[in-house]
């Protein structure tokens, strides 16, 4: 039974990595190439000062949503830390790109002069279908009682049937595109997009800012009577509640400048929301922003407005734009240097072990197989691209990988040296070899792990890559280089001490004086 | 035998104990070195560092002052320009603004007489780099202290430490022959310094391993002290150690030669270059670095201490002299051969294979 041991693994590794190499071959799965082999354009941004988690999600939503007007394939944003990675490859307009991210996004309270709802209004329900929110001041407050709330829906009918033209011309894709600086026109009206997950829900009319998230404190979602609100509050003074009020007791009184009663929230061009106002004055811790929010929806408007409370600015650490010409020239000699040195390599190690040598370079094309199918994968489905890093990481680990074979081979051949048959010897040194080598890989792996950990920037993607192949070395060390040597050095075509590499068996320091029980290896080495 | 035959079995009878004094002053020299030119000098940091804008584009034909000429146009007469690899054209100056970027972009294009498109451009805000830097050495830091628990576990304390000091040897070695030469350190460079410390520790595994394997040696039968014990292992995992040192070297040689020199590819030139120190101190360290201050320190361990001065009295020579070694080994092999513990102790033999050869009771029978 013990003969079989091992070849399980073996049979199981090889038909692993075969598969896999034919589901990447046939599935059409390459390796995403990053930027510095393909060109493009990748930008490290950094916020000043420090910021909360949640808001700095806001700026990368805000980023990516700019991106995406820009109509690149598969731009990849990542944090790293407080940092902000963004790689756009293959991206025409470099400067514009690289302009475009670092740009801080303004909250704006814009009074509505007009709506647009994207249906035709003659259904009854449309104007339900627009988030319909309002804005009062929190319940049990003595000035609430005052206040009959005004019904939203009738509100919006009668703004509708003052707007003349559809839409505005806007379509889902301005939802994409985001509107220019020259549109959004700050200090005079302008037509603005409402957008749910892409598509356009409302077009609005707005006047000019009345005030921007600077005069705002902070903001958070509660949750009130099974109702979600959302609750901002202001700075005090003329400055914050101050300028609040003051469009507050237009919107309240729909005077020539707020028509419609409704006060647009705006971020970074695009209407979040467009509640009635209530009141004509506000306190500046009481304010409630209700209507038929989804919870999702409050918390994504809460972050929203405490990102303009304290927008982020956002500092360019380092930008790249990369000319997909050198970066070809660079994964070119990246491959041919590695195809040389893994010949040279192979070479070495077959004028040294012979056969066993042989099974070594073979145990590197397993590997690579798997590898490559990885990375592949990783590329396809999870945007993880190769750097020029990583490709050293991976022409690094074929040193690594066949430092694994010397360890066990040298054992082997010191153990037969020893007086071992070259069989036994095969099953020993392996345990005492596989020790060390578990001992070092976890020891790269460990080095491996931190560096991903710990840095930023291009280190990481050479350490994944490090890590990664040093995972394979244990594997293929343990369920292919074990049965293969067992299986060579037990083979009659292989089993030759010369033709292995392996010095001659010295069988004869067990014999002697010495009237120990006839051992399993004396036996052997007498047959 | 010849000498390659007799390293190809692991049967050199080096006295690695002259070595190592040797290799320790080279060593002391080499860092010393080092630290004085890191402290005079510095390093030659690249804008990565400092922060700046670099511009590049495949450019043949076009010399350095050609390229000053039309870009004094522009404002960046002034600007560090160098040919890098082959025919790559590269330009440094201070940071910019966008259109200024942009602007010194269309300049090189048609200087190069190619696409905009073609010309690299990175740029680089001077807090980018102190921020690579300090994640990098608190990497190396915590990497350094995991290490340390890690060998601590696996191996034992004193292992750890002289593994850690070859650690710190080959890092401070390797930026100091950057420092010397004043080779520009990139992002890259940190990278290959960083790779250099698990290469370091790889080797310096193995050799432990081995030690590890022959302590049981030291003592027994009153025959050997700790600092033999070493040499001997030394010699007996000198071929593996060159030869795992061999495999790494030579793909990281053929990344130099190959991708950087012949075909100009620059940034392998920064991977390579770092690599190749790196590894070279890593595997001499692993030899000469890690395994004197192991003997150094365990010779101090007062239970190996006593074993030394019993043999001292016994009149059994304790230098680690081929002569002494040949002997020691003929005893060493029986014993690495009956290489779990139990086989130390014959009366333990059991019907395994291994633990049924008792040690040999005589030695230099063996015929050679």
């Amino acid at each position: 039974m013990k003969r079989f041991r091992g070849y399980g693994a073996l049979l199981i590794i090889v038909v692993i990595a075969a598969t896999t190499l034919i589901y990447t071959v046939t599935a059409g799965n390459k390796p995403l190439l990053g930027l510095d082999l393909q060109g493009g354009v990748s930008v490290v941004l950094k916020p000043t000062g420090t910021v909360e988690s949640d808001t700095l999600d806001q700026a990368i939503s805000i980023i990516r949503q700019r991106i995406d007007s820009l109509g690149v394939a598969e731009p990849e944003i990542t944090r790293q830390g407080d940092n902000i990675l963004i790689q756009i490859p293959g991206v025409k307009d470099k400067d514009r790109a690289i302009a475009l991210v670092g740009q801080t996004a303004e909250l704006q309270f814009r009074p509505v002069l007009g709506t647009i709802p994207v249906t035709p209004p003659d259904t009854e329900t449309t104007t339900t279908s627009t988030p319909v929110s309002s804005v009062t001041t929190i319940a049990g407050d003595a000035t609430a009682t005052t206040l009959a709330p005004a019904d939203p829906t009738t509100t919006l009918e009668s703004v509708t049937t003052t707007t003349e033209a559809a839409n505005g011309g806007y379509t889902d894709q301005t939802c994409i595109d985001g509107v220019t600086e020259e549109q959004s026109n700050p200090s005079g009206q302008a037509l603005l997009p409402q957008c749910e997950d892409g598509v356009l829900v409302a077009t609005y009319a707005v006047g000019p800012v009345s005030l921007t998230g600077g005069a705002m404190d902070t903001a958070r979602a509660t949750l009130q009577n099974g109702q979600w609100t959302v609750n901002p509050t202001f700075k005090g003074g003329a400055d914050g509640i101050g300028l609040f009020n003051g469009v507050a007791a237009q919107c309240f009184a729909k005077s020539q400048t707020c028509p419609s009663g409704q006060l647009a929230i705006v971020l970074d061009g695009r209407v979040l929301s467009a509640p009635t106002i209530q009141q004509a004055s506000f306190q500046a811790d009481q304010i409630e922003i209700s209507g038929d929010f989804k919870e999702r929806e409050a918390k994504d408007l809460a972050t929203a407005l405490k990102y303009g409370a304290l927008p982020i600015e956002l500092e360019q650490q380092q930008a790249q734009i990369v000319s997909a010409t050198l970066g070809q020239d660079a994964l070119h000699a990246g491959l041919i240097a590695g195809l040389v040195g893994l010949i040279a390599v192979s070479i070495y190690m077959m004028a040294f072990y012979r056969i066993l040598g042989l099974f070594a370079v073979l145990k590197l094309a397993i590997e690579g197989a798997l590898l490559w199918s990885i990375i592949s994968w990783l590329g396809t489905n999870n945007g993880l691209a190769l750097t020029l890093a990583g490709i050293t990481g991976i022409i690094v680990s074929i040193g690594v990988s066949l430092d694994s074979n010397v360890v066990y081979y040298e054992h082997l051949k010191e153990d037969i040296n020893n007086g071992r048959s070259i069989r036994s010897a095969t099953d020993k040194s392996f345990v005492s070899a596989f020790s060390t080598i578990v001992k070092a890989d976890v020891a790269s792996l460990i080095g491996a792990g931190l560096l991903w950990w710990l840095t930023v920037g291009p280190v990481r993607g050479f350490a994944f890559y490090l890590g990664l192949s040093t995972m394979l070395d244990l594997l293929t060390s343990w369920a292919y280089m074990r049965p293969v040597v067992k299986f060579v050095t037990k083979s009659r075509w292989f089993g030759h001490s010369k033709l292995l590499g392996l010095p001659a068996e010295r069988p004869q320091p067990i014999r002697g004086r010495n009237s120990a029980p006839v051992s399993a290896a004396t036996e052997e080495a007498n047959r | 035998m010849s000498v390659l035959g007799r390293l190809n079995r692991g049967e050199t009878n080096i006295n690695f104990v002259k070595w190592w004094k040797r290799g320790l002053v080279f060593s002391a020299l080499l860092v010393i070195i080092s630290v004085v030119s890191l402290s005079t000098r510095g390093l030659n940091l690249g804008i990565d560092f400092e922060g700046g804008v670099s511009w590049e584009v495949q450019a043949p034909g076009v010399s350095v002052d050609e390229a000053r000429n039309s870009l004094e146009k522009v404002g960046e007469g002034a600007a560090k320009i160098q040919i890098v690899g082959t025919d790559i054209l590269r330009v440094q100056g201070p940071e910019a603004s966008l259109e200024h970027v942009a602007e010194v972009r269309q300049n090189l294009a048609e200087l190069a007489e190619t696409d905009v498109s073609n010309v690299s451009v990175s740029t680089v805000g001077a807090s980018w780099g102190s921020d690579v830097t300090a994640s990098a050495i608190r990497a190396l830091i915590v990497f350094l202290i995991a290490i340390l628990i890690y060998l601590t576990i696996r191996l034992e304390l004193r292992m750890a430490l002289a593994a850690i000091l070859a650690v710190v040897h080959d890092v401070l070695i390797s930026v100091g022959v950057y420092s010397v030469f004043q080779f520009e350190v990139t992002p890259g460079t940190v990278i290959a310094f960083l790779t250099i410390l698990g290469y370091s520790i790889y080797d310096t595994i193995v050799v432990d391993d081995k030690i590890k394997e022959n302590e049981r040696l030291v003592g027994m039968t009153g025959r050997m002290t700790y600092t033999q014990m070493t040499s001997l292992s030394m010699n007996q995992v000198l071929l593996r150690s060159l030869n795992t040192s061999v495999v790494s070297l030579l793909p990281v040689l053929s990344l130099l030669i190959v991708g950087a020199f012949i075909m100009g590819a620059v940034t392998l030139e920064e991977f390579a270059v770092a690599l190749t120190i790196g590894l070279t101190v890593g595997a001499y360290s692993s030899i000469f670095v890690a395994a004197p201050v192991l003997v150094f320190l365990k010779e101090r361990q007062p239970k190996i201490r006593a074993i030394r001065e019993r043999l001292e009295a016994q009149g059994i020579s304790t230098t680690a002299s081929p002569e002494r070694l040949a002997e020691a080994r003929t005893s060493a092999g029986t014993v690495a051969l009956g290489s779990d513990p139990s086989a130390a102790k014959p009366k333990a033999s059991g019907p395994t294979a291994s633990g049924a050869i008792p040690p040999r009771p005589r030695k230099k029978t063996r015929k050679r």
